[in-house]
């Protein structure tokens, strides 16, 4: 018979981490699945055993995570990494590869926490060789102490100048900051200055930040615009306009970035309701403030519940499991009820941060839906704006149907790369809110399975609990 | 508003219909309650097989397949059609056996289009076959189409020639009222001579407010696509006695499918997968093809997919009403048949009469049986 664990959780980034410890806390079976070797997520990757001789440079944003993946190490918690899920069921099943095999695990209850990506930059020449996303070469950083020397950071957002004072920190050399952050950001965010004001630590954070870049001399190109992307067959600079002036900086290596989004492929998949968020320009999982989504045995916590950032994560993952716990007997109404409160007020006032945050660095329409025909939106299938217009002019006015006819996000990324560019697109070729429009219908798997994996399964069933042996 | 005819289902068959009738001079709206290709038509396998059709089905099955042979430059519009041959392998003697004798079978008929091979052209034809597979059938002028591209075809055709479609919009009522239909949906109601159910998985619905009653069953037919590998196959494969069939089509991605059904939720447009039943055939699909092995697999799916107890469709008119026609339960072989069943349906309108035989696909050919 299989033993069905109380609660799996998906994701041990910052969110996943702090949601496994809360319900561990409570005594319940929980498991954790997590693709990478390590936990950590995005944000933590390889804190505990970073390649860097010194990796406080990265920041003590970074650091600071490896308190809480030692305290998820430590705790009572069946912890599978590498671990790559690739379906989830209505009815708890989830289904992952790992060693080259399909595991099957049966939960009550799940807590997802996908994470986020990083927001499709379509500009002219985006696809060619040389040009990354600032967060990929983070990555590179992160967990191989890779850089390059000579590059240019291109876009909007605090995570694009983290990875270039880390840089920096590092000794490495950048050729230009060319910001694409539109002039009259603090009118924008005016409105919202009050939830600025309460998180001075990560405004000031943010401000030593620029300051840093500007003391080491890099170039900085602000409110640049009409980026594109110069090379034939491999970058070799970035053109963009900075006052009405046309400007070229050469490079081989451009790190693109324009803020980051929900990783939707897992929610999508699942069939939850989404809508389209005005403030964060995406689409978002819809959920209340536990983060329990319209599925009723499914909870969605970290970026992929809605940009919220790192630390907004840990309180998300605390709420959510309380949460479970309650629909799983372990506590009672009024319990919850004060066990949450601290942390919901705390998500208030990340909120009420994050909406500056989303003012302040709205990234330009100009840089998201593109005009350009030539200017490629799917990169897996090759797909050009000009190919979809003449796919939505023969009546494909859905994704769906645009992805049928063109293969638009039929690819191995299954659209992760071009799912918001293509709902955006077709908004405004129609002149529809992009609400209207929807996104992909998203298909198992969600990442890529071999047959060997597929054609191989094993089940895999909670440990018993030391007090259930002895009683 | 005022049409001569009114097609309820946007599917190939609908849109087909829609195509014929205005080529024929005839005014039609079609009514898609979601969009056109939505369903079957658009995320089915694309096979595009004369071979091992039913009997009763080879005559309509022939004249479609000479169709789709020159059907791009008919419609002016890619279907994604290649024509690559389909090979049904046989494992054993006696899988050679049923071969030999439903060539026979076609042979007293007329037909010759399924040809016996033995285990070297087998194996000259699919390289990369088991060894322990011994020979096989083959049709050579079949082939597979993008189901999405062909469908559009039809309704882009159908569009040029004055057919109007209505994406979005789902019929409530049906009434006859003299010699006319008045359709009521949730956005208008419309006036038309002819009423014409090409309504899929959800044609025995629309049968019943026209009148007819049909035991239909709907089911969701899986399948899955891997990523791009190196080219190992040209023919479509299916096998004699096994759930395999797949196809590579030619930017490298092979379409595995099968005949493996997961679960449909017809109420709401949706469907859900049985992962051991795609295991079942990612297993049988690398047993005959070892290179399969490599295969990865980037997406799952399944169609809602509408089926007959004796798995042949209904094709012809109404029997308790007057000006009403249908062409669905096509048990998950409908698509290749499209370029003949909107024809056929038109014949009927306009003629009163078609040169095929009918008789087997009478939508009240059940009520005389006990099921």
């Amino acid at each position: 018979m299989t033993e069905i664990f109380d609660l799996a959780i998906i994701g041990a980034g910052p969110g996943g981490m702090s949601a496994a410890l809360q319900a561990a806390e409570f005594g319940a079976s929980v498991v954790v699945l997590d693709r990478k070797a390590t936990p950590g997520g995005q944000i933590y990757r390889d804190v505990t055993q970073s390649p860097l001789l010194d990796p406080s440079v990265l920041g003590v944003e970074y650091t600071e995570g490896a308190e809480l993946v030692n305290a998820f190490l430590e705790a009572d918690i069946d912890r599978h990494q590498n671990a790559d899920v690739w379906h989830i069921g209505e009815n708890g099943e989830v289904l992952y590869s790992q060693d080259n095999q399909t595991h099957r695990l049966v939960a009550r209850e799940l807590i997802i926490s996908p994470g986020a990506m990083e927001r499709p930059f379509p500009i002219a020449g985006w696809h060619l060789p040389g040009v990354m996303t600032a967060g990929s070469a983070q990555v590179m950083l992160k967990s191989d102490g890779m850089v390059k020397d000579g590059a240019i950071f291109a876009g909007t957002g605090p995570l694009l100048y983290l990875i270039v004072a880390q840089y920096l920190r590092l000794g490495v050399t950048v050729n230009a900051v060319v910001d694409t952050t539109p002039a009259g950001g603090v009118g924008r965010a005016l409105q919202h200055l009050g939830g600025a004001l309460s998180k001075p630590a990560y405004l000031i954070k943010g401000l030593k930040l620029l300051n840093e870049i500007r003391k080491a001399g890099v170039p900085v190109f602000r409110h640049a615009s009409e980026l594109s992307v110069l090379g034939e067959s491999k970058a070799v600079g970035l053109q963009f306009k900075q006052d009405g002036r046309t400007h070229s900086v050469n490079a081989d290596h451009i790190f693109l970035h324009q803020g980051v989004i929900p990783n939707l492929n897992m929610t999508r998949a699942l069939g939850m309701d989404h809508h389209w968020s005005e403030q964060q320009l995406c689409w978002t999982p819809t959920l209340d403030d536990w983060g329990q989504s319209s599925i009723p045995h499914i909870a969605v916590v970290g970026d992929a519940a809605g940009i919220q950032g790192a630390e907004a994560a840990r309180h998300a993952g605390r709420l959510a499991a309380l949460q479970v716990m309650h629909k799983l007997g372990k506590m009672d109404k009024a319990d919850l009820k004060s066990m949450s409160v601290n942390h919901l007020k705390a998500m208030n006032s990340f909120k009420a941060f994050r909406r500056f945050l989303d003012a302040y660095y709205a990234p330009p329409t100009q840089q998201r839906i593109p005009t350009q025909n030539s200017t490629l939106v799917c990169r897996c299938e090759e797909q050009t704006v000009g190919q979809l217009r003449a796919g939505f002019e023969q009546g494909a006015k859905d994704p769906n149907a645009l992805k049928a006819l063109t293969r638009c996000g039929m690819g191995p990324c299954q659209g992760r790369q071009c799912g918001h560019t293509v709902s955006e697109l077709l908004a405004d070729w129609q002149s529809k809110p992009v609400s209207e429009v929807g996104y992909y219908r998203l298909r198992s798997p969600q990442k890529l399975l071999s047959i060997e994996e597929l054609s191989h399964f094993q089940e895999v069933q909670p440990a018993p609990k030391p007090a259930e042996v002895s009683a | 508003m005022n049409f001569d005819a009114l097609i309820i289902g946007g599917g190939i068959h609908g849109s087909a219909t829609a195509y014929h009738l205005a080529n024929a001079g005839i005014k039609a709206l079609v009514l898609e309650k979601d969009y056109v290709g939505r369903h079957a038509s658009g995320v089915n396998a694309g096979g595009v097989r004369l071979l091992g059709r039913d009997l009763a089905e080879v005559p309509l099955s022939k004249e479609a397949m000479t169709r789709w042979q020159t059907l791009d430059q008919e419609l002016d519009t890619d279907t994604g059609f290649r024509r690559r041959s389909l090979i049904n392998i046989a494992i054993d003697d006696a899988d050679m056996g049923k071969i030999s004798s439903r060539i026979n079978q076609l042979a007293e008929l007329g037909y010759d289009h399924e040809v016996q091979i033995n285990q070297q052209e087998l194996r000259e034809r699919l390289p990369h076959v088991a060894p322990n597979c011994v020979g096989g059938v083959v049709s050579e002028q079949d082939g597979y189409a993008i189901p999405y591209k062909a469908t559009s075809a039809y309704r882009l055709a159908a569009e040029r020639a004055g057919v109007v479609f209505h994406e979005g919009e789902s019929v409530q009522s049906l009434r006859q009222i003299g010699d006319n239909w008045q359709v009521k949906t949730d956005k208008a109601t419309y006036d038309a001579g002819i009423l014409i159910n090409c309504s899929g998985a959800w044609a025995d619905k629309t049968a019943v407010l026209m009148g007819d009653n049909v035991p239909l069953s709907h089911s969701a037919p899986m399948l899955m696509i891997t990523t791009r590998m190196p080219h190992f196959a040209g023919p479509v494969v299916g096998a004699i006695s096994r759930q395999l069939s797949f196809k590579q089509f030619e930017n490298g991605t092979v379409l595995i499918g099968g005949g493996a059904k997961g679960f449909a939720d017809r109420d709401n447009n949706r469907t859900t997968l049985d992962y051991k039943k795609l295991a079942l055939a990612a297993e049988t699909t690398k047993t005959f093809f070892p290179i399969m092995k490599k295969a990865v697999i980037n997406r799952m799916w399944a169609g809602l997919e509408a089926y007959m107890p004796d798995n042949l469709p209904v094709i012809g008119a109404g029997v308790n009403a007057r000006n009403a026609y249908h062409a669905f339960g096509f048990s998950a072989h409908g698509f290749q048949l499209g370029p003949v069943v909107g024809d056929v349906i038109t014949q009927l309108i306009t003629t009163g009469k078609t040169s095929f035989d009918l008789n087997s696909f009478r939508i009240d050919r059940f009520e005389r049986k006990v099921l």
